[in-house]
């Protein structure tokens, strides 16, 4: 499958609009993005003149508004290993504690080891939707629930947990799952009852799990040394997708399956697979895969600590370069945030696959450029770096690309 | 050339120091010190440490290593030679892109914590294959850093502020993912400015994964899996020739030197066994004579007629083990006496005195792989023997030697760079010129692996001899120095 032709009046429609569109952008230029004529309202945020979308023809949903938060603003620490939103709260795991902040109030609430909080670092997130509880993956402390105002704890001494060293942590229908660095586990919240999954019983080549997610029946764990494991939880059985050349050292073909097994993530959303290593990425549809590396897409880097999926279209890169945003996937469209470490302002650069379409200063975006973590919040995405965490304000956000009905003849 | 008496020993006293700091202890290295490791161009690393002098925001624009080929391999070992692969990896230096390099040192210290982590305590763990069976390399390790440490301290310590070194040791030879927690407890607990250790290749894949996020550097001496750098950790480092190495060494003796066909396989059954004979495994194949027949064994075993059967039967002309020297021993007296006289080749881990004491005679003329010259003359290296010899009262083996040299380079980083884990990681990483230490001079390749020469050991006359490519005349496959972009792309099937 060809990406760049799967969307009628694509590639050549766009760069044409480019050159006469209300923008006076060419390629490889750098534009300052300026407040639109229907663009969101003032803000006020510290994050500077509020900007939405540039309204090109064709092009992707650019977050010019981005708002950062540190030590400063209340958080324990700005080494930040998790993001998860949860209606009005955004939890965050770091390094040297928990945080809550509050939307409504924009208060943040901490939690340290004194406060209870079972071990300082917190490297995963999730909640339970049925009962609000937070669920923490502690990096190297064992698995908590915070419920009620009181965290619980199981570590390995004292329940089925594999493993202290937690990477993941999902929630799945009344289970928990926890990847960790020796098998995944599974608890129960009914009845109390865990279940371990190692090389014994799952096709683990290695044990050292990354990372979970679950949708639609099916449990994913990213493997570090042994790809991604598929558990479909009705059947009880797995699935497993490795690299099929088997080198370490290369990656022979591109789209013939997972980029390399040392996997660091995986997403899975709308009956699509996306998947990051420290070589690059992944996208699977259930039948395609489609491999993505910095030297020809809109990645900053291959090094890949996580992704996430908005849809089967559209997932987000963590990177030690900056954040990858792959933003229309049938076009190979692409919006890569990184942060101006002289001017501490923002950069987007819009790119199909490796051609640069556009570059965007913005206001100061990305706290940091080693990205660990993102979330969504409807429109708007949080980012954990490793040094704060960004709010992406999404305010006019739409998915895939926006064309100009000036300059396509007609109105998307 | 012969051998110093490489010796695998263990002394009860060792679990005594466990979880003690070494400054505390009287120091046995006497006046003998050995040569402090070989000092970079000032002038270079003073100009190292104002690129990394960097804000939080900022990558210094280090010059990053780029490999033309990765780990030396020869056109004809390369898997799918005859395209070029879609993506490469490994020909790149990574880099560290996070704030670490802007936090200041701390106040107050009254020691300069370094941690330690090795199987140093017996235990029954799944990661190695059922009972513990490292302690004696790891305890060797451990005895090698302690005199590393030791004798920095007897020449004033941390140098900038005048306080001493103090090793903080942790055994990782417990169940699966006991090196995690250790690792999270060194970082964090006791905070310690860098990690030397692990010899296991699944405790050292899940410590290298603790030590990127918790960022910090983590300098292997004795984990010989070539997967074990291929994992893109910019915070990993290696002072050993590694089984890749060793493996390519062999195949070459084996096939190209020896010319023979059929080769047949015995291997433990754990990671160590699995993962180190793949490059033999392979290299065979690429060269057109693929391994008749390759048997496992469980770690431990002392009975091997079910896997020796089978090699006898497959007509073999040589026998290669991979695998710990009891059992390479055992193997290689069972063999003799079902009347198996094939030529047996072995991993480095059969090289020790150990091995010698079991075979006999029947260990005459066994060739294994070796990722150092320990017989050489150095002037180093014998006031390494001799301090160690005083300090321990046993010659040092493989892994004290190895982690005599990792132990001072992890000490040189942290005098040069202070106290600042980024920065200690800088200094390692982009040190213009390598490393000498007692195992021979430690080249980093761009993936941060040594990539220094290894060696043949032959049992002659009782005794380990030991042979380079050069003085056995070896043959070696072309590397090339680029040749593999000129070549039709696997993805496109085009140039």
């Amino acid at each position: 499958m060809n990406p760049i032709t799967c969307r009628p009046g694509g590639v050549t429609v766009l760069l044409t609009a480019f050159l006469v569109g209300p923008w006076t952008v060419v390629r490889e230029s750098i534009a300052v993005a300026p407040s639109q004529p229907n663009s969101p309202e003032k803000t006020g945020d510290k994050a500077g003149a509020a900007s939405s979308a540039p309204d090109l023809p064709g092009m992707p949903y650019v977050y010019t508004n981005w708002k950062q938060y540190t030590t400063k603003d209340g958080l324990p620490n700005d080494h930040i290993f998790a993001v998860k939103v949860d209606g009005d709260r955004v939890w965050v795991g770091t390094e040297d504690g928990l945080a809550c902040l509050d939307k409504r109030t924009n208060r943040i609430q901490t939690w340290g080891e004194k406060q209870g909080l079972p071990w300082r670092a917190v490297g995963a997130i999730d909640v339970h939707p049925k009962t609000g509880d937070v669920w923490l993956g502690l990096f190297g402390g064992g698995l908590a629930r915070f419920s009620g105002g009181r965290f619980d704890h199981w570590h390995q001494l004292n329940s089925g947990l594999v493993n202290d060293v937690v990477y993941g942590v999902c929630v799945e229908n009344d289970n928990i799952w926890a990847a960790t660095t020796a098998g995944a586990s599974r608890y129960n919240t009914t009845n109390g009852e865990w279940s371990i999954f190692t090389e014994k019983n799952a096709p683990m080549e290695e044990i050292w799990n990354y990372g979970c997610c679950y949708a639609d029946g099916l449990l994913y764990l990213g493997v570090w040394g042994s790809g991604v494991l598929e558990y479909n939880i009705e059947r009880g059985t797995w699935k497993d997708y490795l690299d099929p050349d088997g080198e370490m050292e290369i990656d022979l073909y591109r789209d013939d399956g997972i980029v390399h097994v040392i996997t660091t993530g995986v997403s899975y959303v709308e009956k699509t697979l996306w998947v990051t290593t420290y070589f690059g990425a992944s996208r699977y549809d259930g039948r395609h895969w489609r491999g993505y590396f910095a030297h020809e897409s809109g990645l900053p880097s291959d090094f890949n600590n996580a992704v996430i999926g908005r849809s089967a279209n559209e997932a987000w890169f963590s990177t030690d370069k900056g954040l990858g945003v792959l933003a229309d996937f049938p076009t190979d469209t692409w919006v890569t945030y990184t942060k101006d470490h002289k001017t501490r302002k923002g950069k987007a650069v819009v790119q199909r696959g490796k051609d640069v379409l556009t570059v965007i200063e913005t206001p100061p975006s990305l706290p940091h450029n080693y990205i660990l973590w993102v979330d969504f919040d409807g429109d708007d995405v949080w980012v954990g770096t490793s040094k704060g965490l960004g709010r992406a304000i999404g305010r006019g956000y739409y998915p895939g690309l926006r064309h100009s009905k000036d300059a396509l003849g007609k109105d998307n | 050339m012969k051998s110093k008496g490489l010796m695998f020993c263990m002394l009860p006293g060792v679990l005594v120091w466990f979880g003690l700091s070494l400054t505390t202890l009287p120091s046995a290295a006497g006046d003998e010190t050995t040569n402090e490791p070989d000092r970079a161009d000032q002038a270079d690393i003073e100009r190292l440490l104002e690129v990394i002098d960097v804000d939080p925001y900022e990558v210094p624009p280090l010059v990053l290593k780029r490999d033309h080929n990765y780990a030396r391999s020869a056109v004809d070992v390369e898997p799918f030679r005859h395209v070029t692969p879609f993506r490469e990896h490994f020909l790149e230096q990574m880099e560290y892109t996070g704030p670490g390099r802007a936090i200041p040192e701390p106040e107050n210290l009254e020691t300069v914590k370094i941690g330690f982590i090795g199987p140093i305590m017996s235990t029954v763990s799944v990661a190695t294959g059922g009972k513990s069976h490292e302690e004696a390399l790891g305890i060797a390790m451990l005895r090698g850093t302690q005199l590393a440490v030791e004798q920095a301290n007897q020449r004033g310590g941390y140098l900038e502020r005048a306080i001493p070194f103090e090793l903080v040791i942790s055994n990782d030879n417990g169940l699966w993912g006991a090196s995690g927690n250790e690792i999270i407890k060194l970082a964090y607990k006791d905070k310690v400015w860098a990690i030397l250790g692990t010899i296991d290749g699944a405790n050292s894949h899940i410590a290298i994964r603790v030590a990127l996020k918790a960022e910090i550097v983590m300098m292997n001496t004795g984990d010989t899996d070539p997967t074990f750098i291929e994992t893109n950790i910019p915070w990993v480092f290696r002072c050993i020739g590694d089984d890749r190495q060793m493996g390519y060494l062999l195949v070459d003796y084996l096939y190209r030197k020896l010319n023979y066909t059929r080769i047949g396989v015995i291997r433990g059954s754990n990671r160590y066994g699995r993962f180190g004979v793949r490059e033999i495994r392979d290299g065979a194949r690429r060269l057109g004579h693929p391994v008749i027949l390759e048997m496992a064994y469980q770690v431990g075993a002392r009975d091997f007629s079910l896997q020796l059967e089978r090699l006898q039967a497959s007509n073999l002309e040589a026998i290669v083990h991979w695998g710990d020297a009891v059992e390479g021993a055992l193997i290689l007296n069972q063999m003799r006496a079902m009347g198996m006289d094939h030529p047996y080749y072995a991993c480095d881990r059969c090289v020790s005195d150990e091995f010698l004491a079991l075979a006999g005679d029947n260990a005459e003329g066994v060739v294994c792989g070796y990722p150092w010259h320990p017989a050489r003359q150095d002037e180093d290296l014998e006031l390494f023997r001799r301090a160690f010899r005083r300090r321990f009262g046993v010659e040092p083996d493989t892994y004290s030697a190895h982690g005599y040299d990792g132990m001072n380079m992890l000490i040189w980083a942290i005098q040069t760079a202070g106290l600042n884990r980024a920065k200690i990681r800088d200094v390692l990483a982009h040190r213009a010129r390598p490393h000498k230490g007692v195992t021979g001079v430690i080249p980093f390749s761009a993936c941060l692996d040594d990539l220094g020469e290894v060696f043949l050991a032959r049992v002659e006359n009782g005794e380990w001899e030991f042979y380079s490519r050069q003085d056995l005349d070896i043959p070696q496959g072309t590397i090339a120095p680029r040749d593999r972009v000129s070549r039709k792309t696997a993805a496109t099937g085009g140039g």
